[in-house]
């Protein structure tokens, strides 16, 4: 019973700390200003744009991971929050080919507890091309006669399976609607792997997913499992739905530590993207 | 490591340094130019937290580099000996491959075998305890790994110029300062930095502007070493000190390695940005490792005509601040 309570306690402590813990690292901007461009807060919030962006694209052929920030100012709006505008580059997410840049604002919200993302990025890759990409990916799965299961993408040495890449791929735009939900100011995430994967065959046209995610959060260096049912059809938007563990098992029925928002605990989130 | 030895013998020496938790020997590498000459001392190690594998590759890949034959070697080894720790945290490594593939910190067994590991980045005795983040062990320097590092490097304090912590993933070369200007933006920072710089320009009323030459060479070698870097393979790093860049758990090395007064301390994060981060694709291995090996070779040159000038001395608008780190070399030693 006690060590429940100390369960209970923990995560409030750690909230409590979490200022004094980033005593020596930076805080969030006390002063509004142009930040450089190198600076982890600028970084951060060009990657919750990005979050933002892949999961309502919802299109496993054009994921887009961060290139280089160019430009990162934040604006403190009082009784609201911090409100940063940025303009960055952006890569493929699997070649690390530059695909061309976004303007992007992220507020932090006092009291909501997800980012709001406004961004608006041009592509330099064929949407043609990706659309078709996609397709293929999506008949691929259609055809499955056996559902699909795989674990640890990519294996420990960097290897995803071909049959197992528009899984893989569609992790990562599942993921990335639960990691603009989680990121924080001071928190970011990455998908660090795919430790299983099951995949429901569907009687409608719908692609289904079932899948355990390790994200990686920084800069707590912390793994975090979460179970993510993704569903796709493409030229719609995904659904998401996902549960998240502490990596401490003791406090599993607290579903995370005290630096995870209220929204992620003990609950099922559904969000259906409004087109 | 014994193939390098036997093959460069009268270069390259491999020397015990301690134990790991569960009992393995931790070896390093010794380069050094037989000579009458002292030396002073580059220091890098690899493979500290357990996960990023790139790292202890990093440093097997280095290994294997031709000091006899490349000509820019030859040269610095006639000032610098090298001294390269492949993998600092052995047994959490060896977890890692068969257990656990993203795990990071030790294997040493705590509450009763209940619960394992301590990060050994911020086990040392620099600011110990600051860090509520993770684990940092029992007490500082709690760990033999950390231990035997801690006191190899103290022994030899006055001669260690350089000291090299190579992790991953993000793209960074990490600097223990900022540029001047960027100091002046960050009175606290210059402070605390000020007080515990270990810049001693004895007799002369210029300790800050000592403190800042010596800063500026830090940053000034890590954005060279950038560009070296990026001329490689096209690969963007991003340079700057950790507190702007990015806040990790290493604070205790870093204070540690300030309070002894290590002149060149740079943390390495290797490939990629994120996208697989600690399971980098295997095709990126090779390229990593080359680009890396050129961006430590270009700050190791780049400090070695700073310390050690050639009789023709290049008369430049920095002869300034040569002489001043001649003077702080001369000081320390």
């Amino acid at each position: 019973m006690q060590r429940r309570s100390a369960a209970r306690l923990g995560p409030l402590l750690l909230l409590l700390l979490l200022p004094v813990a980033w005593g020596a690292g930076p805080e969030p901007p006390r002063a509004d200003g142009e930040l450089q461009v190198s600076s982890r807060l600028a970084g951060q919030a060009a990657r919750v744009a990005l979050h933002y962006l892949n999961y309502r694209l919802g299109s496993p052929s054009a994921l887009r991971a961060l290139g280089q920030v160019r430009k990162a100012t934040v604006k403190t709006i009082p009784g609201i929050g911090h409100k940063y505008y940025l303009q960055f580059t952006t890569e493929d997410y699997k070649s690390s080919q530059n695909v061309g840049t976004c303007l992007a604002t992220v507020l932090y919200l006092k009291r909501k507890p997800r980012p709001a993302v406004n961004i608006n990025c041009t592509y330099t890759k064929d949407q043609k091309q990706t659309r078709e990409d996609d397709y293929s990916f999506y008949k691929k799965l259609r055809q499955q006669t056996k559902p699909i299961t795989g674990n640890d993408i990519p294996d420990s040495y960097g290897h995803i399976e071909p049959a197992l890449e528009p899984a893989w791929a569609l992790a990562v735009a599942g993921s990335s609607y639960l990691m603009w939900e989680k990121s924080t100011e001071n928190l970011g995430y990455f998908m660090a792997q795919v430790k299983n994967v099951k995949q429901w065959i569907t009687k409608d046209d719908s692609i289904d997913f079932d899948y355990l995610v390790i994200l990686h959060e920084i800069p707590t260096q912390e793994m975090i499992s979460c179970h993510l049912r993704v569903i796709w059809t493409p030229g719609h938007p995904l659904k998401v739905k996902y549960f998240c563990l502490s990596e401490n098992q003791q406090s599993e029925s607290e579903e995370g530590s005290g630096t995870e928002s209220g929204s992620t605990n003990g609950i099922f989130n559904e969000e259906e993207a409004n087109f | 490591m014994y193939q390098i030895k036997e093959s460069s013998s009268e270069l390259v020496t491999q020397h015990y340094l301690g134990m790991t938790y569960e009992s393995r020997p931790m070896y390093y590498l010794k380069v050094s130019q037989p000579s009458n000459k002292a030396k002073k001392i580059i220091w890098m190690d690899c493979g500290i937290h357990a996960r990023e594998w790139i790292s202890p590759a990093f440093c097997q890949s280095f290994m294997k580099e031709n000091y006899k034959t490349d000509p820019k070697i030859k040269s610095f080894l006639q000032n610098l000996d090298i001294y390269i720790l492949p993998v600092r945290n052995i047994d959490g490594y060896i977890y890692s491959w068969t257990t656990e593939r993203l795990w990071k910190k030790s294997r040493s067994a705590l509450v009763n075998g209940t619960c394992f590991g301590t990060d050994l980045n911020c086990n040392f005795n620099g600011s110990w305890g600051s860090n509520s983040l993770t684990f940092c062990g029992t007490g500082p320097e709690s760990e033999p790994e950390t231990k035997a590092v801690a006191r190899f490097i103290e022994k030899r304090k006055s001669d260690v110029l350089y000291f090299l912590t190579i992790h991953s993933y993000g793209q960074y070369i990490l600097t223990l300062y900022g540029y001047k200007t960027d100091l002046a933006s960050n009175h606290q920072d210059l402070v605390r930095q000020r007080n515990h710089a270990p810049c001693q320009c004895k007799g002369l009323r210029l300790h800050e502007l000592c403190f800042l030459s010596f800063s500026n060479v830090q940053v000034e070698a890590a954005e060279k070493a950038e560009v070296t870097l990026k001329e490689k393979h096209g690969t963007n790093f991003t340079v700057g000190p950790t507190s702007l860049v990015l806040y990790k758990n290493s604070s205790s090395l870093r204070d540690w390695a300030h309070m002894i007064g290590i002149p060149f301390f740079y943390t390495f994060e290797l490939r990629d940005k994120g996208a697989y981060g600690f399971i980098l694709l295997p095709d990126q291995i090779q390229p990593t490792c080359d680009e890396t090996t050129t961006a430590v070779m270009t700050i190791i040159e780049y400090v070695n005509q700073k310390y050690f000038p050639n009789s023709a001395v290049a008369v430049t608008s920095g002869s300034l601040w040569l002489w001043l780190i001649v003077l702080f070399t001369r000081t320390l030693s």
